[in-house]
C-alpha cells in the first residue's frame, strides 16, 4: 500500500517539491496526493502509514518536504520526526493533525518540525505550507504561537543558562498569535520579511536548544540520583 | 459541589481530634480520683501541724479541679503551667504542714498523687519532653519536701530514698507516658486530615473527569448524528444531475463545526482551577466556536484564571467583538489573543477585513456605535480600558486592556 519513488527516478518534475505524506487513512492520504499533485507545485515521493515506514521511506526516497500525521501506530509521529531530522537534516518537517493536541504539536516542535497546521486547513493553505516549509519558513499557526509562549514563559526565571526569547522574539510571536502574517507584522515593524522569518526561526531554534538542555539537565539529575538497583 | 469539601472537613478534623480528648477525660478522671485519694488520706492518716493552711490547699485544689473540669476542652497552655506551679506549690507545703518526719513515714502521704495528673496534662499538650520536664520539675519538689518536712537528706535511710525515688520514677514515667500517647494521637490525627484532603481531592478530579465524560458522550452524539447527516445528504445529492454550491457548503458547515467540538476535548488534559478561579481561555474558546461566519483561531497563554465575573464580561466583550467582525470588517479571518503579563489581562480581537476610520460621531450616525459603546462600558466597568486600532483596507484590532486584582496573582 505505502509506495517510494527513489529520488533518481524523478524525472521531469526536477522543480516539483518532493513530499512524502505520512498517515495512518489511506483517504486521507489520496486527498493530500491529489491537492499537491492538482496544485502543480509539488508531487507525492512515498506514502507511509505509520511512523516506522516513515522513517525507513524517508532514508529511502528523501523527500523534502514530509507531511505527518502524529497519531500513528508502532512508532509515533514524535519519534518518527526525531529520527528523521536526524537521518535527514536537510527534510523539512510539517505536522499535520486532527485533534491538534497541545502536548504533542509542542513535542514535535522541539524534536525538530518545522511547521505545523490543522487538517482542517483548506487545500491551498497546505499547499502553500508546503511550499514555505521548503524553503525553510517555519509555518506558525496562532495556537502553535500560542504554545510556544507558553512554553518559554513556563520555565522563566529558572535557569540563566536556559535559551530566552528576545523582546523582539516575544514581540513576533505576540502578533503571530494575534493572528498577523509575516507580511503584516514586517509591515508593522518596519522591517523585512525575510527578518521576520530569521526571527520565527531563531524562535524555533531555541525551543530545539531548551529541549536538549532540559535532556542534559534531566540525564545530569539522574546520574547525581542513581541508586544502585 | 462548590460546599462539598467544607461540609466534608469539619466532622472528619472532629474525628482525628476524638482519640486527644478521650486523653484529655482519661487525665481529668484521675486527677478526680487522685484529688479524692489525697481527701481520704488526709482525714484519715495525717497530723496537721498547720491544719489551717492545709486545708486551704486542698481546698484551692478542689476549687481548681472542678474548674479544670467545666473547662476541659477549651484550656491554654498557661493554664497547663499555673497547674503546673500550683502541684509544685501542692508538693512543697504538704511538706511544710504535716508533722516534722512524716513525710517519710509508713503511711502514704497525702500530696503524692495528685500532682501527677498536672505531669499528665503537660505531657498531654507538649508531648513526651514537655511531660518528663514537667516530671522532672516535680521530682526536684518532692525531693525539696524532705528537707521542709525537717529531715535532712544525709538521715534518709535506704529504703526512705528508694520510695523517693519511686515517685520520681512515678512522675516522670506519667509525664512521659501521656506525652508519647498523646504525638502519636497528634501525628495520627494529622495523617487521617491529609488522607482525608487527599480524598477530596480525589473525588473532585473523579467528578471533574465524569463531567468531561458527559460532555464527551454528548459530543459524540452530536458527531455520529452529524456525520450519518453529512453521509445521507451525500447519497441524495450524488443522485442529482447538479449540485447547488450552497448545499455542499451547509454539508462542510456541518462537518467543520463537529469537528471544532470533538478537538476541544482531546486539545489538552483538563486542568485543576484555583478555587474561586475561572479559565479565561475556555470561556474564550467557547465565544470561539460560537461566533457566526468563519471560526476564529483562539490562543491564550496558558488556562488564564480569573474570578468568574470578570471572564464573563471580558469574554462578552469579546464575543461583541466578533458579532462586529461579521457584521461589518468583510473578514477573510479573526482571531483571539489572549496573554497575561506585569499584573494585567489583555484579549485581543484581530480581522483582516475593510477596517474603518474610527470616527465616533460618524459611527453614531451610521449606527454602528451601539456595540462598540457596549463593550467599552463593559470593560471600563471592571476598571480596564479598551483601544482600537484601524484604518480602512488595514483591519482592525480590538484591545481589552484589564489589570488583575493582586489576589489573582499566585
Amino acid at each position: 500500500m505505502s509506495k517510494a519513488t527513489p529520488p533518481e527516478a524523478e524525472a521531469g518534475g526536477a522543480e516539483r517539491i518532493r513530499v512524502m505524506v505520512v498517515d495512518d487513512h489511506p483517504i486521507w492520504r489520496d486527498g493530500i496526493r491529489s491537492d499537491l499533485e492538482n496544485s502543480g507545485c509539488a508531487t507525492v515521493v512515498a506514502e507511509a502509514s505509520d511512523g516506522g515506514e516513515a522513517i525507513e521511506l524517508a532514508r529511502e526516497s528523501e523527500p523534502e518536504v514530509i507531511l505527518m500525521d502524529l497519531q500513528l501506530p508502532t512508532v509515533s509521529g514524535v519519534d518518527a520526526i526525531r529520527q528523521i531530522v536526524e537521518d535527514l537534516p536537510g527534510t523539512r518537517v510539517l505536522v499535520l493533525s486532527a485533534s491538534g493536541e497541545e502536548a504533542d504539536v509542542l513535542e514535535a516542535v522541539k524534536v525538530g518540525a518545522i511547521g505545523y497546521l490543522l487538517k482542517s486547513s483548506t487545500c491551498g493553505e497546505i499547499v502553500d505550507a508546503v511550499c514555505r516549509v521548503r524553503d525553510g519558513e517555519p509555518v506558525f499557526t496562532p495556537s502553535l504561537a500560542g504554545l510556544v509562549l507558553t512554553e518559554f514563559r513556563r520555565v522563566a526565571g529558572h535557569d540563566p543558562a536556559e535559551p530566552r526569547l528576545t523582546t523582539r522574539e516575544n514581540e513576533i510571536l505576540k502578533l503571530v498569535a494575534k493572528g498577523y502574517s509575516y507580511r503584516e507584522i514586517a509591515e508593522k515593524l518596519f522591517i523585512s520579511v525575510k527578518t521576520v522569518q530569521n526571527h520565527v526561526q531563531n524562535i524555533l531554534t531555541k525551543l530545539q536548544l531548551r529541549k536538549r538542555y532540559e535532556l542534559m539537565r534531566y540525564a545530569i539529575q539522574r546520574g547525581l540520583d542513581r541508586s544502585p538497583e | 459541589m462548590v460546599g462539598g469539601p467544607m461540609a466534608e472537613a469539619a466532622p472528619t478534623r472532629s474525628a482525628a481530634g476524638r482519640g486527644r480528648a478521650g486523653l484529655r477525660l482519661g487525665v481529668l478522671a484521675y486527677r478526680w480520683a487522685a484529688f479524692t485519694w489525697m481527701l481520704v488520706l488526709a482525714i484519715t492518716s495525717h497530723h496537721f501541724r498547720y491544719p489551717a493552711v492545709a486545708w486551704t490547699a486542698i481546698v484551692i485544689a478542689g476549687a481548681w479541679t472542678a474548674w479544670l473540669s467545666i473547662t476541659w476542652n477549651r484550656q491554654s497552655m498557661a493554664i497547663r503551667w499555673i497547674d503546673l506551679a500550683l502541684s509544685i506549690v501542692l508538693i512543697l507545703l504538704s511538706g511544710y504542714v504535716v508533722r516534722t518526719g512524716e513525710v517519710v513515714g509508713d503511711h502514704p502521704f497525702f500530696a503524692a498523687s495528685y500532682p501527677v495528673s498536672a505531669v499528665m496534662a503537660f505531657g498531654e499538650a507538649t508531648g513526651p519532653s514537655g511531660g518528663l520536664l514537667a516530671g522532672l520539675a516535680l521530682s526536684f519538689s518532692l525531693a525539696l519536701s524532705r528537707p521542709l518536712n525537717g529531715v535532712a537528706f544525709g538521715d534518709l535511710t535506704a529504703s526512705q530514698i528508694q520510695a523517693m525515688v519511686n515517685g520520681f520514677v512515678y512522675y516522670l514515667s506519667a509525664g512521659g507516658a501521656v506525652g508519647l500517647v498523646s504525638i502519636i494521637l497528634k501525628r495520627s490525627a494529622a495523617e487521617t486530615q491529609e488522607a482525608t484532603a487527599q480524598a477530596i481531592k480525589e473525588r473532585e478530579r473523579a467528578a471533574r473527569l465524569s463531567e468531561r465524560e458527559a460532555l464527551a458522550r454528548q459530543i459524540h452524539d452530536s458527531v455520529l448524528q452529524a456525520l450519518a447527516m453529512v453521509g445521507k445528504r451525500a447519497r441524495e445529492l450524488e443522485t442529482r444531475e447538479a449540485v447547488p454550491g450552497r448545499e455542499l457548503g451547509e454539508l462542510a458547515t456541518m462537518a467543520g463545526d463537529q469537528e471544532r467540538a470533538l478537538r476541544t476535548l482531546v486539545q489538552r488534559e483538563p486542568v485543576e482551577p484555583p478555587s474561586g478561579k475561572s479559565s479565561l481561555r475556555d470561556a474564550l474558546e467557547a465565544a470561539g466556536r460560537g461566533a457566526a461566519g468563519a471560526a476564529p483561531s483562539v490562543t491564550c497563554v496558558g488556562p488564564i484564571w480569573l474570578t468568574a465575573g470578570d471572564v464573563e464580561e471580558l469574554s462578552a466583550a469579546v464575543r461583541q467583538a466578533l458579532e462586529n467582525v461579521a457584521l461589518h470588517a468583510q473578514a477573510t479571518k479573526a482571531s483571539v489573543f489572549a496573554d497575561e503579563d506585569d499584573g494585567e489581562v489583555v484579549v485581543w480581537v484581530r480581522d483582516d477585513g475593510c477596517g474603518f476610520v474610527y470616527d465616533e460621531e460618524r459611527l453614531r450616525r451610521e449606527g454602528k456605535m451601539g456595540i462598540l459603546k457596549s463593550m467599552k462600558g463593559r470593560i471600563e466597568d471592571l476598571g480596564g480600558a479598551m483601544r482600537i486600532t484601524t484604518a480602512p483596507g488595514a483591519g482592525t484590532e480590538v484591545e481589552f486592556r484589564l489589570p488583575v486584582k493582586s489576589e489573582a496573582i499566585p
